[in-house]
């Protein structure tokens, strides 16, 4: 395979018809950094209609080219159809490097029409660094639970797939850049989507599993002794003005729902005030809080590698410091 | 009848695992190796649907030799038959190069209606190789499911209940479909100790790259893999903040809470 036969880095444009997923404006504008860096052009794919109003949306991040699909079989997402859809984009445009949202619809198809192609497909890279020597894209993340940063690269294979999570990137529009609009019609045979959704039923809401906004967060990590020990780490949020979070491990363990996983592979959280309480510090949950104002940590292990990412430390007992805390704001109010 | 295909992975427990601080490798030694925590939902899926409408449930792994601890694990919780994919030239693959191999194992077993996956293994967490095994396996997808899919054998469909954003969607696929589990309305059961012990005696049906029929060297281990791992390296530590250490809790925390009272 000749890469240089290869140009262009795409974004997929995942939308509801209304309005345009924030991840994907957010990898247009990491995207567009890699192709100042790379002297290449970036272009966005869209699938099916959407306001004006949210296309210009696309325009303000830069992008310099429009691919617009439009045909039968696409009105809604389907694996079947978007990863023969994709499958064939790339054939016919050969672009450099294609980026997908890490939502729940891109990381079922990204892979697939990666192994259709056939090519790499990464995930949750929480950087991309264009290396001018190779002309690859180096997909930084974490791994072994964030005890590590692996580097993977598609050296040898265009076009380099990636699937990237919500919250990892800014959305900070650089402006527009002049765009061209390609009109592409695709058609997949009805018959061959192999799935459909019969119903929805929404969640009941539950303002206590909204932590994305919340202003003052209290997230318990694997220091945590048990459910047991939860009660006091609710009682403390409460008496904060804010709300419950965990990491990974305390869900994996079964004490708190996913809903409250903060990190890369749940919530991206930016509070004013975050305390973290038996946290490690794990990389992948240290990117979802990095944007908050306020970081305190308490662990009983001095070299805990939250302590460099806190604003405040304490060492000690994670159960006695959330007592003190308790009965100390108790006794000011 | 239904055929069952689980995909499973013995992963480290990577809780425990620890980084040499001076070469910033990982530390495997002693660290116990167990069956990748979400596997064990989608092979109770499997199971369940075996009990209620018939069937076998055949688990299946890529890995080293140690990897059939996990697939016993498997057999002692239900699963009829276990296949162990172990070779040398398997290794640093990518999910391109493994999908590659266990299907094309899979298909000396037979045909199968239903393929179960964990949604992602602790360790590697792409999430992607469920993704790149329906592909292989021409089947459709259904992710995150969260209950246990309804089969309609005359109709050759799955209905099950997908956890999204925001609530559950029903859905239903055609057969071959491939699932995935992460977190399951129903939990994976405890073998008593009679499956146990059968579970010890039973053979594992073994293939390697040599008796895998049509296996393309070219496709498999490092050189099937378009994937690379060039380097790794311990994470940034951060610059740190300020330590509060006055000897007690108390204290720490009321020199704390008069550091942050503009936020509270």
């Amino acid at each position: 395979m000749n890469k240089a036969e290869y140009k262009d880095m795409w974004v997929y444009i995942e939308h509801d018809g209304t309005e345009i997923r924030k991840v994907s404006l957010e990898l247009l504008c990491e995207a567009r950094k890699l192709c100042d860096a790379a002297g290449e052009k970036l272009a966005a794919v869209l699938v099916g209609e959407l306001p004006e109003s949210e296309v210009q949306k696309i325009l303000e991040c830069g992008a310099e080219k429009l691919i617009r699909v439009s045909g039968a079989g696409l009105e809604r997402f389907s694996v079947d159809a978007y990863t023969e859809l994709f499958t064939q984009l790339c054939r016919k445009y050969k672009p450099s490097a294609v980026l997908v949202g890490g939502t729940i619809d891109g990381r079922d198809f990204a892979p697939r029409f990666a192994c259709r192609l056939p090519t790499g497909c990464t995930s949750d890279a929480t950087q991309l660094v264009y290396d001018p020597k190779t002309g690859d894209i180096e997909f930084i993340e974490p791994a072994v639970g964030g005890k590590m940063m692996a580097v993977i690269t598609v050296p040898f294979v265009r076009p380099q797939v990636g699937t990237i999570r919500p919250g990892t990137f800014k959305y900070v529009p650089g402006g527009a850049r002049g765009c061209e609009t390609i009109e592409e019609r695709f058609d997949f045979p009805i018959e061959k989507i192999r799935t459909r959704a019969l119903s929805f039923r929404a969640d009941e809401y539950d303002e206590s599993l909204n932590i994305a906004d919340a202003e003052v967060i209290v997230c318990v990590g694997n220091g945590l002794k048990g459910a047991d020990a939860l009660p006091r780490y609710r009682e403390l949020a409460v008496l904060l003005g804010g709300k419950l979070g965990c990491t990974r491990p305390v869900f994996d363990r079964g004490v708190l729902p996913y809903k409250l996983v903060i990190g890369q592979s749940g919530v991206v959280v930016k509070p004013k005030l975050y305390l973290a309480f038996g946290v490690s510090g794990a990389v992948n949950h240290v990117t979802g809080i990095t944007d908050s104002d306020t970081i305190v940590a308490v662990n009983r292990d001095p070299e805990a590698a939250i302590f460099g990412y806190c604003t405040y430390g304490i060492v000690g007992d994670m159960d006695e410091v959330c007592d003190a805390m308790i009965a100390q704001l108790k006794a000011r109010a | 009848m239904l055929n069952i295909l689980v995909c499973v992975k013995q992963v480290p427990d990577v809780n425990l695992v620890k980084i040499d601080p001076v070469t910033g490798s990982l530390i495997r030694k002693g660290v116990p190796a167990i069956l990748n925590p979400l596997d064990a939902n989608a092979l109770e899926a499997a199971v369940r649907v075996k009990e209620r409408v018939g069937g076998t449930v055949t688990v299946i792994t890529m890995g080293p030799d140690q990897a059939e601890e996990a697939l016993r694990e498997c057999l002692a919780a239900g699963a009829d038959r276990a296949v162990l994919l172990s070779d040398r030239a398997f290794a640093n693959a990518d999910t391109l190069a493994t999908s590659y191999v266990i299907v094309t194992a899979a298909r000396l077993l037979g045909e199968f209606d239903l393929i179960f996956c964990g949604k992602e293994s602790l360790d590697g967490a792409t999430g992607q190789m469920a993704s790149q095994l329906a592909e292989r396996f021409d089947a459709s997808q259904l992710s995150s499911v969260l209950s246990l899919p309804e089969i309609d054998e005359e109709d050759k469909t799955v209905t099950a209940e997908r956890e999204l954003a925001g609530g559950v969607e029903t859905a239903q696929a055609l057969m071959p479909c491939l699932m995935t589990v992460e977190k399951a309305n129903y939990r994976p059961r405890i073998p008593n100790l009679k499956s146990w012990k059968a579970s010890r005696r039973a053979e594992i049906l073994r293939y390697n790259s040599a008796t895998i029929p049509g296996l393309d060297p070219a496709q498999i281990g490092d050189p099937g893999s378009p994937t690379k791992v060039p380097r790794t390296y311990p994470p940034e530590k951060g610059a740190g903040g300020e330590m509060i250490r006055t000897g007690s809790a108390a204290k720490d925390v009321e020199a704390l809470l008069g550091r942050i009272a503009d936020k509270l």
